[in-house]
């Protein structure tokens, strides 16, 4: 039973892998199954790991305890009135609190955990307490920073001294998006690696090996 | 340079082909090139290190199949080292889309190998939550508001280990294998919040922004990609006799085997990329 789903598996890598070729009904076929089967997923994990536990149980086992989570069932609850022409501007209410809610943690994570933590290590000593590696370290990391944000300054014309700065923040982009694509090359090949190793001991290997 | 001239209007399966080529003969016939090992990968080995029976890790799985290859060696790594020191393991899931399902087979793999290990009392699985920020958010003041119950639907007041443990105070360490933006949040709200260590385990293509975390102290170790999962085994073979027998089995996928992969489409990539400039070059001087 295992080796067949290992065949059903290699056969559908094999349907996305023919996309290299070109466009093909294999693919396409493929490609539906992953969505249709992926929403399937996420509905079932939802149902069965939140609402169950969260929502469903404690209501049937403690009304009396747990009546306030009738709240947010009404809340989720309502944004579906949006289907029905006559009440759908009802569903806002529940949008409203939703949007309020993740806009004030979002304000707070961004100034609280990236703005400040950020602004803080960025501001760092010109010393020769971390040796002369460090100093080196921090020059670059200052003029980085200065420069690129040079870049992004557009109420002054680049010229002169902001131009010149300007270029060289271009060219700490230009590093740091080479970094980033040479990660992301390092990322999908990972990704190749692993279906190439499913297909070579996982199917071939393994199905020589039931075989023999 | 008749050849270059071709080489420009070359039928890109051809690299395809090569690429192919290239990932097949090193998972069929291992090179075993030498891995080094870098300060983000080792502070959390050490980090690990300095924790005994008595301490509770929670390993967060926010990643899916689709990124499976990448993520999976570091997991099972990370998972083993704490269960081989004893080290009490939480396990959550809050990537939608497979999370749930990468721990699963996680924990399937490695408890194979630790057959002493109870379940409820040397690890819990309490499975996955949706709600993002606000899940997470709220397991700072309490776990059992979140997970009622666990996995297996067992109430977590039943559970052993999770009568010791309230929220992150109760934690050493949370670790997070994430494919998108979920292991961010564990270090700009988490940390930020709850001042609770953060390791992540990213892929490679969003390995970049989370040296920023890394260097602001947000963190504190990182493993990027196939290359972070290298080294951890690694540093886990090198100091854990077990280990070795177990990277050893044949056929098992390990991220130190992914590497030699690694190596060698990276040279294919890069031949054809001076290949593709020569000739690019070699044309326009010709014009």
């Amino acid at each position: 039973m295992e080796l067949l789903g290992v065949w059903v598996a290699s056969f559908l890598t094999l349907c996305i892998f023919s996309f290299l070729y070109k466009d093909n009904p294999f693919f396409r076929f493929a490609e539906s199954l992953f969505a249709g089967v992926s929403l399937g997923y996420y509905i079932g994990q939802e149902a069965n790991q939140t609402i169950r536990p969260n929502l469903v149980e404690p209501l049937a086992s403690d009304f009396a305890g747990n009546w306030d989570l009738l709240i947010p069932l009404l809340i989720g609850v309502n944004l579906y009135t949006r289907y029905v022409p006559k009440t759908n501007w009802w569903a806002r209410w529940s949008l409203a609190i939703y949007v309020g809610y993740y806009v004030g943690v979002n304000m707070v994570q961004k100034l609280h955990g990236e703005v400040l933590p950020q602004m803080q290590s960025t501001i760092v000593p010109f010393s020769l307490a971390g040796g002369w590696l460090g100093l080196v370290n921090s020059a670059i990391l200052f003029v980085g920073v200065l420069t690129v944000l040079v870049y992004f300054f557009f109420s002054l014309e680049h010229k002169g001294i902001v131009g010149g700065a300007s270029r060289i923040g271009v060219w700490f982009l230009m590093l740091g998006f080479g970094a980033a694509f040479g990660y992301t090359v390092m990322g999908r090949v990972s990704l190749l690696i692993g279906r190439l190793n499913y297909l070579i001991i996982r199917w071939i290997m393994g199905t020589i090996q039931s075989l023999g | 340079m008749d050849w270059l001239t071709k080489l420009m209007s070359l039928d890109r399966r051809y690299i395809f082909l090569f690429v192919a080529i290239g990932t097949a003969l090193p998972i069929l016939f291992p090179i075993g090139f030498k891995v080094s090992i870098t300060p983000p990968v080792r502070n959390i080995y050490d980090k690990v290190e300095s924790l005994g029976p008595e301490d509770v890790v929670m390993f967060s799985f926010d990643y899916g199949p689709s990124t499976s290859p990448e993520n999976d060696p570091m997991a099972d790594a990370t998972l083993r080292h704490c269960l081989s020191r004893g080290i009490k393991v939480i396990v959550i899931a809050l990537y939608p889309v497979g999370g749930v399902t990468m721990a699963d087979q996680s924990l399937s793999r490695v408890l194979a190998d630790f057959p002493q290990v109870r379940r409820g009392i040397d690890y819990v699985h309490l499975g996955y939550k949706s709600g993002s920020q606000a899940t997470m958010k709220q397991m700072g003041e309490s776990m059992a508001a979140v997970f009622p119950t666990d996995r297996y639907g067992t109430p977590l007041e039943e559970i052993p280990l999770m009568k010791r443990v309230r929220n992150y105070d109760d934690m050493r360490l949370v670790v997070s294998f994430a494919t998108g933006i979920i292991g961010e949040w564990w270090a700009n709200l988490i940390n930020a919040q709850f001042h609770v260590p953060i390791a992540v385990g990213c892929t490679a293509v969003s390995a970049p922004k989370y040296y920023a975390y890394l260097n602001s102290g947000q963190m504190i170790g990182l493993l990027g990609g196939l290359k972070g999962a290298s080294e951890y085994e690694k540093l886990l073979i090198d100091h854990y006799p077990d280990a070795r027998a177990t990277y050893d089995r044949a056929g098992l996928y390990t991220a130190i085997k992914g590497m030699d992969a690694q190596t060698v489409i990276h040279t294919v990539i890069l031949v054809f990329i001076i290949l593709g400039n020569v000739a690019f070059l070699a044309g326009r001087g010709k014009r």
